[in-house]
């Protein structure tokens, strides 16, 4: 059987190809190696100054105890929002896969979250959380009698934006995980239940086993929200306030790039970010490939 | 037939001449809300009085979003002729080459509104004697008050408290009588920081503040800045001062107020307006104060905040000439009092306060007075005029995140010593990368 040559002129797929690489050129490899040229200069206004300093902008950026304050804000922030949600999201999506009435509506709420942008959740958490008027401390003002200062503790602080951040994704899970779910092979689990396999047994050896791959793809693709996506809760919510304690790199690189025109250690630190992120997804795949069953 | 549609054709195309002939003008701003309204009807009459002339005024989103894009905007050729930019960034404006020094441009015969100007507001936008831009929204701290808190926690409510320590026994009196949950509210806000080391009269930067050279260093080690955190701090622990936890929230801030969380708020004078219709919707009476200052020393006055107008490089003449006539007509006498009656910006043109006195606008309207009294009492010197400094906006987020360490609990000398070496630091790197 023929499996390719589905066109018959040899040009014919690259003239089709074109569109996607032309943008592509423009909007992603060009800005990206620009990226790592900028990395190399001290940059005033944008650009319009400039001057090579090799790598002094990394050495900065490795020295420097505030850098190295929100490396580390940044991995506390993507490992607690990568396992939160993602664990949060599959016990949620077991128990919406039950059959039990208004599980339509169940599913809905569930998912309602993923539909707001970044930006009015963000608000919204403003509102809820504010130490003085906020709902939250209004709540437990009333009940338990504390009114924490959610934003002013730099523990809270950051214990809030990963809720915000957790709170916004699960929705996406729950969707990934309960399509995972509904297309397990219901034999292997009939045969369990037969079998006398308690629920936990049959979670734990069949249907997360199943859901691997899943799980696999949820991982590198809430790994990128984690660190690529928080830049709204951070800004709307704390500033990367109290002191730093909720500057995570994303929103550095805006306020380096954008609020002190300090464009080249912007530059470097978004270098920094891509290859954490790049480094990431391989370890992943490296580690996943073996424990991934992708079925027959 | 062939002859009507001749004629017709030959009008239109003399139509699109003379449409052709209009010159554009293009203005940028950060003003949303209900002063972009405010600017577009300006603008409008503008446009309608000067048939030769189109502006077209854009919002461009906040203060920084405005210069940056202006900046690109620069890099590519095709630079708006006028960009607002707020007061500290004015160091940054001059240094990034792309404005005119707008004064050498002003036509002889317009030159008197040059020497119109407030002293303090010419004094602030003076850098090296000349104007480098066109002063326009101008504003200061006022303290406004709940009279009706005051008398609950019977305190006058004709008498603001004045100083730091009178804050302190107002504070005092309205916690214990449970007058109002929380006293006093401001942003936190490096800005204030800076107006009460104005206030007593000190400076933020050396060579007089970055008037007489480039600064170089940054004070923020200072006495200065120690009595005005000691005190801060103080009103921090006993939960006298309420913040949302956000670093410059505004908002935060009048909410804490015109919910009547609290008892005071010292915030801009550009929201006199906006604190008027809310003491009305939400039923108190509101009293405005000057700025509380340190005991035992002399008020000096405040640093004079907002933005002004500055004009782009490499415009044909009569582009430029265009550009400037509608500058120096959006900022004179008529439209000053219009801006100030709608907004609460000080009306920044001599000749506009006598107009306003005419019309006994002040005796009229108390709150918009203490505003601008305070203003014209401050005294004209190098503290009053306000620090010229290149990466402003960095040095404000570094004195932010040290009134946050020190809220924490962190050693005042230590985290001041921090926060100093970091902003010299800051200062030393752009420093090197403009020259």
């Amino acid at each position: 059987m023929e499996t390719h040559a589905a066109y018959k002129s040899r040009w014919l797929p690259w003239v089709l190809l074109a569109p996607t690489f032309a943008i592509l050129l423009a909007f992603l490899y060009y800005p990206t190696l620009e990226t790592f040229r900028l990395s190399l200069y001290r940059v005033a206004f944008l650009g319009l100054r400039k001057k090579f300093t090799g790598l002094a902008n990394y050495k900065e950026l490795f020295t420097n105890p505030d850098y190295l304050h929100i490396f580390g804000n940044t991995v506390v922030f993507a490992f607690f929002v990568v396992m939160l949600s993602m664990a949060v999201g599959l016990a949620l999506s077991i128990l919406a896969n039950q059959k039990v009435s208004g599980w339509r509506v169940y599913r809905i709420l569930l998912i309602w979250p993923y539909a707001l942008s970044p930006a009015v959740a963000g608000v919204i958490f403003l509102f809820m959380f504010n130490p003085q008027s906020g709902i939250v401390n209004y709540i437990l003002g009333a009940t338990l009698g504390v009114t924490p200062d959610w934003l002013t503790n730099p523990t809270l602080a950051m214990m809030l934006i990963i809720f915000a951040a957790v709170w916004k994704n699960v929705g996406y899970n729950v969707v990934f995980y309960i399509a995972g779910l509904q297309n397990l092979p219901g034999s292997v689990l009939e045969a369990a239940l037969i079998d006398g396999a308690t629920p936990w047994q049959r979670f734990w050896k069949i249907t997360f086993p199943l859901l691997s791959p899943m799980t696999f793809f949820l991982l590198i693709i809430n790994t990128i929200y984690a660190f690529f996506e928080a830049f709204p809760f951070v800004d709307l919510l704390t500033k990367g306030g109290p002191n730093n304690a909720t500057n995570i790199l994303i929103f550095n690189i805006y306020r380096d790039g954008f609020e002190y025109y300090k464009t080249g250690m912007a530059a470097a630190e978004s270098v920094i970010l891509f290859i954490a992120v790049v480094f990431l997804t391989i370890m992943q795949f490296r580690v996943g490939e073996g424990r991934v069953h992708y079925g027959s | 037939m062939k002859r009507l549609a001749t004629v017709v054709g030959l009008s239109m195309l003399i139509g699109f001449a003379f449409a052709a002939q209009k010159i554009k003008i293009n203005f940028w701003h950060a003003f949303g809300g209900g002063r972009t309204a405010f600017i577009e009807r300006a603008v409008e009459d503008f446009n309608y009085t000067h048939p030769g002339i189109e502006v077209k005024a854009e919002y461009k989103g906040s203060y920084r979003d405005t210069l940056n894009a202006a900046i690109l905007a620069a890099k590519q050729g095709n630079a708006p002729h006028i960009v607002q930019i707020f007061e500290v960034g004015s160091q940054m404006a001059v240094d990034s080459g792309i404005f005119v020094p707008i004064q050498d441009y002003v036509p002889a015969q317009l030159k008197f509104q040059l020497d119109d100007y407030i002293k303090p507001v010419a004094n602030y936008y003076r850098i090296g004697g000349k104007f480098n831009s066109i002063p326009w929204n101008s504003s200061n701290p006022i303290l406004y008050y709940n009279k009706d808190i005051f008398k609950k926690a019977g305190l006058d409510p004709n008498k603001p408290p004045q100083t730091f320590d009178e804050v302190v026994q107002a504070c005092q009196k309205i916690i214990a009588s449970k007058a109002a949950p929380k006293c006093i509210t401001w942003p936190l806000h490096s800005w204030f920081v800076e107006q009460w080391i104005a206030e007593q009269g000190a400076m933020l930067a050396n060579n007089d503040n970055g008037r007489s050279a480039r600064a170089t260093n940054v004070y923020i080690n200072s006495e200065a800045m120690k009595r005005i955190m000691k005190w801060w701090k103080g009103l921090y622990d006993k939960g006298y001062y309420a913040y949302t936890g956000k670093p410059e929230d505004w908002d935060g801030a009048n909410q804490l107020f015109v919910s009547q969380q609290a008892a005071m708020e010292i915030t801009s004078t550009s929201d006199v307006t906006f604190h008027q219709n809310a003491s009305f919707e939400n039923g108190y009476t509101l009293g405005t104060g000057f700025l509380p200052v340190p005991d035992g020393v002399e008020r000096n006055g405040t640093v004079v905040g907002g933005a002004s107008l500055w004009l782009t490089k490499g415009h044909p003449q009569k582009e430029q000439e265009a550009a400037l006539t509608f500058l120096l007509w959006f900022t004179n006498t008529e439209n000053m009092v219009r801006w100030h009656k709608g907004t609460g910006y000080f009306p920044v043109l001599n000749s506009s306060v006598k107009v306003l006195d005419w019309e006994h606008w002040f005796t009229r309207n108390p709150a918009y007075k203490a505003a601008f009294d305070q203003l014209l009492q401050s005294k004209a010197n190098v503290a009053t005029q306000g620090a010229l400094i290149g990466p402003f906006p960095e040095v404000r987020t570094i004195i932010e995140n040290m009134i946050q360490e020190v809220f924490q609990g962190k050693d005042l000398t230590k985290a001041l010593a921090e926060a100093d070496a970091k902003a010299d630091k800051a200062l030393k790197d752009y420093n090197s990368a403009v020259k």
